[in-house]
């Protein structure tokens, strides 16, 4: 236990001895840590954002007109029980043609050629987010069909998967350059621990003749890697948050319902940048230091 | 305690050392001498798993230490004190923090580290210099400290390398003194000098070498 306080301090001095080189090591893994965890904020709002708005996405059950009123009960009960179906919203023939009535405004008179309502009666379904997968909701439409009464079911699907498809690209370059900082840093850290390495040869030399053990050796290199991570980790999260404070006020500003849809990362997650950037340049650390000789 | 058999020790297929077979006992102190590049270090730097021999074996407190595996070796040097013929301070420690190093290494307590440090530095009469670095130390008293290092682990043995090279020769006889001390307290001791005003007439056993060969023994 004392020993291992005299490695830390022995870290801390070799640290603050080589502060130039560690302040550039702990500089260049934070623009990685940054650039990485810059990319999975912009896909968190990006998902967030997506969830925001298939809240207001459904299908539309449209109805044969013939129904009567208790046949078109009766479907609705069928779709009530549908655990994927959040809300189930009935529009009358009337009201649809109110609707569109409304929507064409000055066009309105173009209606008139009409003696009878041309308009169905629908059902306008909400749907749970977890169900709004292009080929669940294909699914779906197909089951709905099959229902007697139902004269047609329509879907944004194009709408929906061009957005998934959004998401998921996002998620893909995010790991693929996420992995990419990963190594960079990794080798970063590597070369870093090598150089002070390299430069305590004689020391270690010393060391190694007077009977210090590989753990004794080699801990303090170990915790300079430790500690560079964490501190990158640390600024990052700092510098992240105040940009995200600064970006949102002056967005929303402009723009004052994008406040919905803007998240910041969750508090508990906050360790894992400290966390990550310690784990990656211990990595490194081992690398660099290898197997020691005697 | 310390055993060559038919050692020999090659650099670059010359030969440093050549058929050694030497026995220094439990609790003896014994001089090795000869003149520069006689192969003194060498034979040193065997016992503490500096080199390994090419032909024979050398044998410490019962291990072959030619055939010692990596993490045996640190346990060897902690049993051993040794004195570098070229210091080998660490210049970006306090001579305090130098000697204490041995101590830590020992996993000693902070403590106990800081008394027996404080004891050494008395016993070498430097104790006004305790907090300085070794560059601001003359050569004489860096010597001192590497002895200081080297003793205060208080070893089963001791090396000395040309451990008064640098000593005027009152210093000389204090430093002898501390180590017939160390020697009395159990410590084997071997050391490497080619001055022969130290051991002489101190009946200790002397073996003289020359050119890598033991040419011969006797007693001072
Ligand atoms: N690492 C090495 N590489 C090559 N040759 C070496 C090495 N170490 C020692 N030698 C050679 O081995 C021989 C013995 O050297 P050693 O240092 O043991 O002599 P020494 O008796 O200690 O001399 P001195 O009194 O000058 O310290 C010398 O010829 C030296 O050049
Ligand atoms: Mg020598």
């Amino acid at each position: 236990m004392k020993t291992l306080s005299f490695l830390f301090q022995t870290a801390a001095e070799n640290f603050w001895r080589e502060k130039w080189i560690n302040a550039l090591t702990v500089l260049t893994i934070a623009v990685g840590l940054f650039i990485i965890s810059t990319f999975a904020l912009i896909i968190l709002n990006v998902d967030v954002t997506l969830k925001q708005w298939s809240k207001g996405f459904g299908l539309v059950v449209y109805l044969n007109d013939s129904l009567t009123a208790e046949e078109e009960g009766i479907i609705k009960k069928y779709l009530k029980q549908d655990t994927d179906i959040l809300e189930i919203n009935y529009i009358s023939k009337d009201q649809a043609l109110k609707e569109l009535k409304q929507s064409l405004g000055a066009m309105n008179p173009v209606l008139e050629g009409f003696e009878e309502n041309p308009l169905p009666a629908s059902f306008e379904l909400k749907l749970k987010r977890e169900a709004l997968e292009p080929f669940l909701i294909k699914k779906k439409v197909g089951q709905i069909k099959q229902i007697t009464g139902v004269a047609d079911v329509q879907y944004g699907e194009k709408w929906l998967s061009s957005l998934n498809s959004l998401s998921e690209g996002m998620k893909i370059i995010g790991i693929i350059l996420g992995s990419i900082i990963f190594v960079a840093i990794t080798f970063v850290t590597y070369s870093t621990i090598k150089i002070l390495f390299y430069r305590r040869a004689e020391e270690i030399e010393t060391l190694k003749l007077l009977g210090a053990s590989r753990g004794f050796i080699r801990l303090p290199f170990l915790i300079a890697g430790l500690f560079i991570g964490i501190l990158s980790g640390i600024m990052v999260l700092f510098t992240l948050l105040s940009l995200y404070a600064f970006t949102t006020s002056r967005i929303t500003e402009l723009i004052p319902a994008v406040k919905a849809f803007t998240t910041f990362f969750p508090p508990e997650t906050y360790p894992l940048l400290p966390l990550g950037g310690a784990a990656i340049s211990l990595i490194g650390s081992i690398f660099a230091i290898g197997r020691i000789r005697y | 305690m310390i055993q060559f058999s038919d050692v020999s020790k090659y650099f670059d297929n010359e030969s440093a050392l050549t058929d050694i077979n030497l026995s220094v006992e439990k609790g003896e102190l014994v001089y090795i001498t000869g003149p520069s590049g006689a192969g003194k270090t060498t034979l040193l730097r065997l016992i503490y798993r500096a080199e390994r021999p090419d032909a024979g074996s050398v044998v410490v407190g019962g291990m072959d230490v030619g055939k010692l595996k990596q993490g045996e070796i640190p346990s060897l040097r902690r049993n051993t004190g040794i004195v570098f013929q070229d210091f080998r301070l660490l210049t970006n420690k306090t001579v305090f923090e130098n000697v204490a190093l041995a101590l830590r290494i020992h996993g000693i307590h902070p403590k106990e580290i800081k008394e027996r440090v404080n004891e050494v530095f008395g016993d070498i009469g430097l104790k006004h210099k305790m907090h300085e670095f070794p560059q601001h130390l003359s050569g004489g008293e860096q010597q001192m400290v590497a002895i200081a290092r080297a003793i205060v682990s208080k070893p089963t043995v001791l090396l000395a390398d040309e451990p008064t090279g640098n000593l005027d020769p009152d210093t000389a006889t204090i430093i002898l003194k501390l180590f017939k001390e160390i020697n009395i307290n159990g410590t084997t001791v071997v050391i490497a000098t080619h001055h022969e005003a130290l051991f002489k007439g101190t009946g200790r056993r002397v073996v003289y070498l020359k050119e890598g060969r033991i040419q011969k023994e006797s007693i001072a």
